[in-house]
């Protein structure tokens, strides 16, 4: 399997982010959406957050990138996006309750959701002044081990961007396993797992070097789960920097 | 709805001078591979010996055939008197010369894209084969006879509705001039049952219904009218006992499959084996895994049929690695149990009771917030098939070690839809697999082979001390029967989803296996 490209390839698939359109259709019933809440705090909360105000998904509030109305809501739940990490859930939910779970995006995509409390041109100074752009890339300039943020901010929610500068490990994404190797010969090779199968596994070390593996040499093979190449930053960057910082990277919505 | 089929090569001719009517156990004695798994036990075991750990580091690939069609092959090929007859998805059946790896005839059945397949993927597991005939299950419902020799139907019969959500992705099995066929449909809240029709005519000569109504045996364990969609789908290809005239056959999941608030009770013969009497397709006995199943856990996985000592005395013993993580033992003539003990991760039960009986543990069913449980959803093993080798006396099972959260949503049934009543988000990137070895008188594990990812890919046990198996990541591969020890490997390209065969055409021994959506052929020479 090729998680890191496919990763990467998510975080790019950028499409134009289009405005919630005003509708004469009626309002749906409060119990509609009501049961609706219900629903999402149970099968959608887990991506999108509590309220949907964004997790490993995004932030449901103000717009949607996919969707523009009711219909296409219940479309993109029924069905999931193809390319994405959005599932179908045909299976789990009926119709009647996708429709009430679509009722209840709409309500939220009608109002704001939390405030980034940041500036968002000095978030884009602190990108700048700690070397982000060493590992990743926005908008095509930038270092490629790490994933690419060019529509970070449309794909991922603000509590989630959070966690990922402070606790990386706690963070990563998939496609970015963290394996160390140990050859025969007690030479060690650490880095991110970008393919695997019975017999060999190729690494990318933390300077994108490719290591290719034949696994019968190795000593030792471990998958570190709970490992991140990227360092953390909670003392690097605090307090009101941290919210700027997370404010530059929720604007980054798709190329420009 | 008529066929679409292709004469290929007037070679044919030659190729298929004579069907021979030995019987089909005669026929795997002979070198061919008549049926799904190898013979009427199930052992997927290959009696040849020319391909052995000593030399099987020579195997390399003869040739790869391509069907038409795209997707994920899922088929074990059958060879029949020097003839392979291999399957694709959506249906489509081809027979195929082993000396060139051309098509003969190639046979597929128009699949609309608005024909259902809920809770599996587009595709066929394989034929079966008997006097000059081809059995294929289609997805729209159909059982088909096809002629071997030209791949013109003889005739079709229409086995469950599919806007219902009835499809076959079964091989047959035939028996006794009986072409026995199970159904797909656990996900969409069908009533299951397992069919015998007239291998010449296509009559139907019994159904059995997996799911009593209401007065029969096992009907006091569905309260209401629950029983009507209650699932117990016979998704995969039994076993049989020509002594005991027995066929055994595996029931799928309870519907709906996670929310169980509509069937408190048992729910029989659903997560079940059910031996039943091939003349009259009664059940003689059941063993139900899975009382009141609520994480899909069937019991589909293929029972495999061995003879072994057990305390002293010889027994006719019938065995299975289950999806939910046990291994168990049961007696074939009476269905009692003998041994039950857990083969891979679980977190479900405190073990079996002396009767066979899960002792679950308390709050280990899906809920709102969702549930951490091992296994998944997927089970510890699925429909991949074991494979057991009577010179090693071990099952090699492919194993999931995985975990899941599983969820429940409300259930509510309405024709051709999904009713399943929750979902599970699984545990992807700490999960692992394994071919695992299991010494069939103990139930322990003697050694594994690991995988990175859980594999789906069907096991091979051959006479010449070796087993083969295949990955998702592509390979295919061939390890010391007694030790796991790996001794070659081929890298296929696509995913491994089917079962390894092998069979001995013009005096020499082959193995065939497809990869993503390619056969291979392999041999020595």
């Amino acid at each position: 399997m090729r998680y890191a490209l496919i990763a990467s390839a998510l975080l790019a698939s950028a499409t134009t982010a289009l405005a919630q359109p005003r509708r004469a259709r009626p309002v749906p019933a409060t119990q509609t959406i009501a049961a609706g809440k219900t629903l999402f705090d149970a099968q959608c909360a887990w991506c999108h957050g509590a309220g949907g105000d964004g997790g490993t998904g995004p932030n449901l509030h103000g717009r949607l990138r996919h969707a523009t109305d009711y219909k296409s809501i219940v479309d993109i739940i029924t069905s999931g996006i193809p390319g994405t990490e959005m599932p179908s859930f045909r299976s789990p939910l009926t119709a009647r309750h996708i429709g009430q779970i679509a009722a209840y995006v709409q309500s939220l995509v009608r109002t704001r959701g939390p405030s980034v409390a940041g500036n968002v041109e000095r978030g884009a100074a602190i990108y700048r002044a700690n070397g982000c752009a060493n590992c990743h890339t926005v908008d095509g300039g930038g270092g490629t081990l790490g994933p690419e943020l060019t529509s970070i901010g449309a794909t991922r929610g603000g509590p989630y961007l959070r966690d990922a500068v402070v606790k990386p490990a706690a963070a990563h994404p998939p496609g970015y396993l963290v394996v160390r190797a140990v050859r025969a010969d007690g030479q060690e090779v650490r880095g991110i797992r970008v393919n695997e199968d019975v017999f060999w596994i190729q690494i990318r070390d933390a300077a994108g070097n490719v290591h290719v593996l034949q696994k019968a040499e190795l000593s030792k093979l471990e998958r570190q789960l709970d490992a991140s190449l990227m360092p953390s930053y909670a003392s690097r960057v605090t307090g009101s920097d941290l919210d700027d910082l997370i404010a530059y990277l929720t604007t980054l919505r798709g190329a420009k | 709805m008529t066929g679409h089929r292709r004469l290929a090569h007037l070679r044919w001719a030659c190729a298929a001078a004579v069907i021979a009517s030995a019987s089909l156990a005669a026929q795997q004695r002979n070198g061919d591979w008549p049926m799904y798994s190898g013979n009427y036990r199930s052992e997927r075991y290959s009696p040849l010996t020319q391909i052995t750990a000593s030399n099987v580091s020579k195997l390399h690939p003869i040739w790869v055939y391509q069907p038409p069609g795209a997707g994920s092959l899922e088929t074990t090929p059958l060879v029949v008197d020097g003839v392979m007859y291999a399957t694709a998805g959506p249906t489509a059946v081809q027979a195929i010369d082993i000396r060139s790896g051309r098509p003969l005839w190639e046979w597929t059945r128009p699949i609309p894209a608005s024909v259902l397949n809920l809770g599996f993927p587009r595709v066929n597991r394989g034929v079966a084969y008997a006097d000059g005939r081809v059995y294929v299950g289609t997805l729209d419902g159909y059982l088909v006879a096809l002629d071997a020799r030209s791949g013109i139907e003889r005739w079709t019969v229409h086995v469950g509705e599919n806007p219902l959500g009835h499809s076959v992705t079964a091989a047959p099995l035939v028996v006794d001039n009986k072409v026995i066929v199970g159904v797909s449909g656990g996900e969409a809240g069908i009533r299951g049952f397992l069919d015998a029709y007239d291998a010449r005519t296509g009559k139907q000569v019994w159904r059995f219904w997996t799911i009593p109504s209401p007065g029969e045996p096992g009907s006091e364990s569905w309260p209401g009218d629950s029983w009507v969609h209650g699932g117990g789908a016979t998704w995969l290809t039994g076993s049989y006992d020509p002594e005991l005239k027995l066929l055994y056959w595996g029931t799928g999941n309870p519907g709906p499959d996670w929310n169980g608030d509509s069937r408190v009770g048992d729910n029989l013969y659903t997560s079940s084996i059910v031996a039943i009497d091939v003349e009259t397709g009664k059940a003689k006995w059941h063993f139900q895994h899975t009382p009141h199943d609520v994480h899909d856990w069937d019991s589909n996985q293929i029972p495999v049929l061995v003879d072994a000592e057990i305390n002293g005395r010889m027994r006719k013993l019938i065995v299975q690695a289950n999806r939910n993580a046990f291994f168990y033992v049961l007696d074939r003539q009476t269905g009692e149990f003998i041994l039950g003990a857990p083969y891979a991760k679980q977190t479900w039960a405190k073990g079996l009771d002396a009767a066979g009986r899960p002792i679950v543990i308390p709050g280990m069913e899906p809920s709102e917030k969702g549930t951490l449980v091992y296994p998944s959803l997927q089970g510890s093993t699925n429909w991949a098939s074991p494979s057991y080798s009577p010179q090693t006396g071990l099952l090699y099972v492919p194993t999931r070690e995985m975990g899941s959260i599983y969820f429940k949503t409300p259930a509510e049934y309405r024709p051709g839809t999904y009713y399943t009543g929750g979902s599970e988000r699984r545990l992807d990137e700490e999960s692992w697999g394994a071919v695992r070895a299991i010494d069939v008188k103990s139930g322990r594990k003697v050694w594994d082979f690991e995988l990175p990812t859980p594999s789906w890919a069907g096991v091979l046990s051959t006479a010449g001390g070796l087993v083969f198996s295949g990955s998702n990541e592509g390979n295919v591969y061939a390890l010391d029967a007694k030790t796991g020890k790996p001794l070659w490997e081929f890298q296929t390209g696509g995913a491994v989803r089917s079962g390894p065969m092998s069979f001995e055409f013009d005096g020499k021994q082959y193995v065939a296996v497809a990869g993503g959506h390619a056969l291979f052929l392999f041999g020595l020479e």
